[in-house]
């Protein structure tokens, strides 16, 4: 039997929940206009703003909670609610700013909510997609092991390549040592490198090979499976770093703008207090 | 353990590289097939000359190199050191390979990093920076120019405050080149903006009730403003584009509501709202020949409905298929916009005027006399009148008059005839003047045309040109101009409901169709503000 995911979890508990909350904040919404236009100040504002608030309070405790040992509930059931509540919070929120913005702090807090949603619905698709992306990708090799691979397809390449002629030795040699895996946060989300040597050199091969003579091609022959077998490899370990890079990239953005969230929250709501 | 090997070879040059053909026979991938050569040169000394490698000498890459004891050459990872040279040779050079080949799978291992390293690190680190960017420019300077007086009084010089950044809304235009100084309305923290704020500027507003009797009555003293409502209260900030005055019920309704509690006296009674408890309508009338003395008349009490305005006009003649003044065969169509011509942005009318609206239909009302001999009086006063009959018609005069009384004039007009009367009795029916004066037999009635029968609402005919005048005039089936042919309440309630929308009906608040004890007029009798 498959067990549920946190999308269907207890047959969509906060799923339910989180349209019950926003089918509430949108029918006061409609009901009660204020005779002044919406507006977070509003008898409805507040209620809308106390609601967003605690949900952004509850919200940000599972990132508290989850970095704890001993915790209550399953981890399955908070990341469901996590999930659902904070859809439903993005419509409090616009609701409660009555579709008001302006630059000031008010706005601010808004902005930087948007900004932790919209990284946890891509956080969301990144965990629906790339797992299983990572499993057809490696199947049941780990990187170490494809690492080792390509080292051996190193020593195998430049042995034959030390009776070749210089250009195909320089260019085998390069691509063995010139050839990198992921080394910036861009070629890690990108999951290749520019001008990868491994792929030049096989790219160079194909008319290098034009001149060589009759021993030489035997063995030229090997060489370019050879490298044809390391480019694979490559991309492989490459595409593994990128899945994994792509995994948890979300969360440069959806943590700290959290944290500033909670900030600006905070700041949001002694402003509107102390400008009574 | 280093391998150590010795040969001594003969030839004339020696050449250096990874082919197995080379005299010196070096198997790395970093050396070339044929790298270099060592031979003798015209200067008859021996050189290191490259030939598909590339020779290094501390950091410079050279073609030739002259080779004398000492000398230090890289070929690769090799390093080629000329060595003292036994007697019987011409060199002695020694060959070290100082840079081994890593192992490939550290190599690689080193060259692939893993996912996102210092991802932690770097949340953190934006954590804190955002953390502190929205403390420091959100919260702390907005405060410290609250509670340092200085830094208060310099800022108070730009034009921009920091706690503009607490500025919850747009601010209304007229406020606009002051507001970005929140603490010019909001003078203490935490505390509501005070009627002193205002006043700072609104020093010489008008009591919001004009009438001082019903300001002092209504709240027992004669303060500038209303006590115990804050000017806030009702003028809403930070709301743009809506109006800067509330324009929904509750405010009317705080008195409104329940009137007695305010004024014992007061015949008016509670309304909530236009749908459930507005009272009929009452309508202004005309009483005299001046605006100021008008009566207003409820209009259930449909008995005292009659307009006296002195002219004789029946509507339903002046509506539809017409006749022109040429005879049967002029058949003219005509419509309520053929008279009440509209004027101004809100379609109010101009006043009907004889010469644009009744003269094309009228004019032989004022001609007279046979065929041969027509005598034509203009439209104006009865002296001009009675001077072009001296004129055209002087043995005629009494005739011609009294023709003018009975049919001509009188067509249209209510007449005072002076002679029927005696001076008490004209006096008491014109109630303006005796004319008696002048010495005319009769004049035309005083005119007390109504313009405005909704003198305590406003009313905005353009707001409402999608309709047919009949829905709301019935002036179809009204034979004379006593008729009072205004809508009533229940007439717009078939279109408005009260505070709330109901179906296919607008919602309509008190400001929709009055204004605020017309806050906007000084009264007469109120003392001018210092």
């Amino acid at each position: 039997m498959q067990r549920g995911n946190i999308f269907d979890y207890k047959n969509y508990r906060y799923f339910k929940l989180a349209i019950i909350v926003i089918a509430i904040a949108v029918t006061a919404y409609m009901l009660f206009e204020p005779a002044v236009g919406y507006y977070g100040g509003s008898w409805l504002g507040y209620g809308l703003g106390t609601v967003s608030a605690a949900l952004v309070f509850w919200m940000t405790w599972y990132g508290v909670r989850k970095r704890r040992y001993r915790s209550s509930g399953s981890t399955q059931g908070w990341l469901s609610a996590h999930i659902y509540l904070g859809t439903a919070l993005t419509v409090t929120a616009t609701l409660h700013s009555g579709f008001h913005f302006g630059i000031n702090v008010h706005s601010l807090t808004y902005a930087l909510l948007i900004i932790v949603v919209i990284s946890g619905f891509f956080g969301n698709y990144a965990y629906m997609i790339y797992p299983r992306l990572m499993t057809e990708n490696m199947g049941e090799d780990s990187l170490d092991g494809l690492l080792l691979r390509i080292a051996e397809t190193d020593k195998l390449a430049r042995q034959i390549a030390l009776v070749m002629p210089d250009d195909i030795n320089f260019t085998v040699d390069r691509a063995c040592r010139e050839t990198y895996i992921g080394t910036g946060l861009l070629e890690q989300l990108r999951g290749y490198q520019p001008d990868c040597p491994t792929a030049v050199a096989v790219e160079k091969l194909t008319i290098l090979g034009n001149h060589l003579t009759g021993e030489q091609r035997k063995l030229y022959r090997e060489l370019y499976s050879i490298m044809v077998r390391r480019q694979s490899l490559v991309k492989r370990a490459r595409q593994d770093l990128m899945y994994r890079a792509r995994l948890g990239f979300w969360l440069y953005f959806h943590t700290p703008f959290a944290v500033a969230l909670l900030a600006a929250m905070v700041v949001h709501i002694i402003a509107v207090f102390l400008y009574w | 353990m280093p391998v150590r090997s010795y040969r001594t070879l003969t030839a004339e040059e020696l050449s250096i590289g990874r082919g197995a053909e080379c005299s010196i026979h070096l198997l790395d991938p970093r050396i070339s097939m044929h790298h270099a050569v060592i031979k003798r040169l015209d200067d008859e000394q021996l050189h290191l000359v490259a030939v598909n490698g590339e020779l290094e000498v501390d950091g410079a890459i050279l073609q030739n190199i002259a080779l004398t004891h000492g000398t230090q050459v890289m070929i690769g990872p090799f390093q080629l050191r000329v060595e003292p040279a036994p007697p019987d040779v011409n060199i002695a050079v020694s060959l070290t390979l100082v840079h081994l080949l890593p192992d490939d799978f550290q190599d690689l291992k080193a060259r692939t990093h893993e996912p996102l390293r210092g991802a932690s690190t770097f949340k953190k680190r934006l954590a804190l920076a955002l953390v502190a960017f929205i403390a420091l420019i959100f919260l702390a300077l907005p405060l410290a120019q609250n509670l340092i007086p200085n830094l208060h009084a310099t800022m108070a010089k730009l034009p921009l405050g920091f706690d503009r950044a607490w500025s919850p809304g747009h601010i209304s235009n007229s406020h606009l080149h002051f507001g970005s100084q929140c603490f010019n309305c909001h003078e203490v923290l935490t505390q509501q903006v005070t009627d002193k704020a205002c006043i700072k500027c609104h020093s010489n507003v008008a009591p919001h009730i004009p009438n001082p009797k019903l300001q002092e009555q209504v709240f027992n003293h004669n303060k500038l403003f209303m006590d115990g409502i804050r000017c806030a209260e009702c003028h809403r900030e930070h709301k743009s584009p809506y109006p800067l005055a509330r324009q929904d019920n509750s405010t009317c309704v705080r008195c409104h509501g329940n009137i007695k509690a305010v004024d014992s006296h007061t015949k008016l009674t509670n309304i909530h709202d236009f749908d459930r408890d507005h009272p009929a309508f009452k309508l202004t009338f005309l009483t005299g020949d001046k605006e100021k003395k008008i009566e207003r008349i409820s209009q259930t009490d449909k008995a005292r409905l009659v307009e006296k305005s002195g002219i004789k006009f029946p509507h339903s003649q002046h509506f539809g298929k017409v006749q022109g003044p040429n005879g049967i065969w002029d058949v003219r169509e005509m419509t309520c916009t053929n008279c009440h011509q509209q004027e101004g942005k809100e379609m109010r009318f101009k006043p009907v005027s004889y010469n644009r609206d009744c003269m094309t239909c009228h004019a032989n009302q004022l001609t007279m006399g046979p065929p041969e001999a027509l005598i034509t009086v203009p439209h104006g006063s009865e002296q001009n009148v009675m001077n072009a009959l001296k004129v055209q018609a002087p043995k005629q005069l009494a005739h011609y008059s009294e023709s003018l009384k009975t049919d001509g004039c009188a067509y249209c007009h209510e007449i005072n005839d002076f002679k029927a009367k005696t001076k008490t009795e004209v006096k008491i029916d014109s109630k303006v003047k005796t004319n008696s004066d002048d010495g005319l037999p009769w004049h035309v009635a005083p005119l007390n045309i109504n313009q405005d029968w909704f003198s305590k609402a406003h009313f905005n005919h353009a707001s409402h040109q999608t309709q047919k005048c009949q829905s709301c005039h019935a002036v179809e089936e009204s034979d004379s101009s006593a008729d009072v042919a205004m809508p009533d309440r229940q007439s717009c309630l078939r279109c408005h409901s009260g505070n709330s929308p109901k179906p296919k009906r607008i919602a309509s608040s008190c400001m929709s169709c009055h204004d605020f004890h017309d806050s906007h007029v000084m009264h007469e009798s109120l003392p001018v503000p210092k």
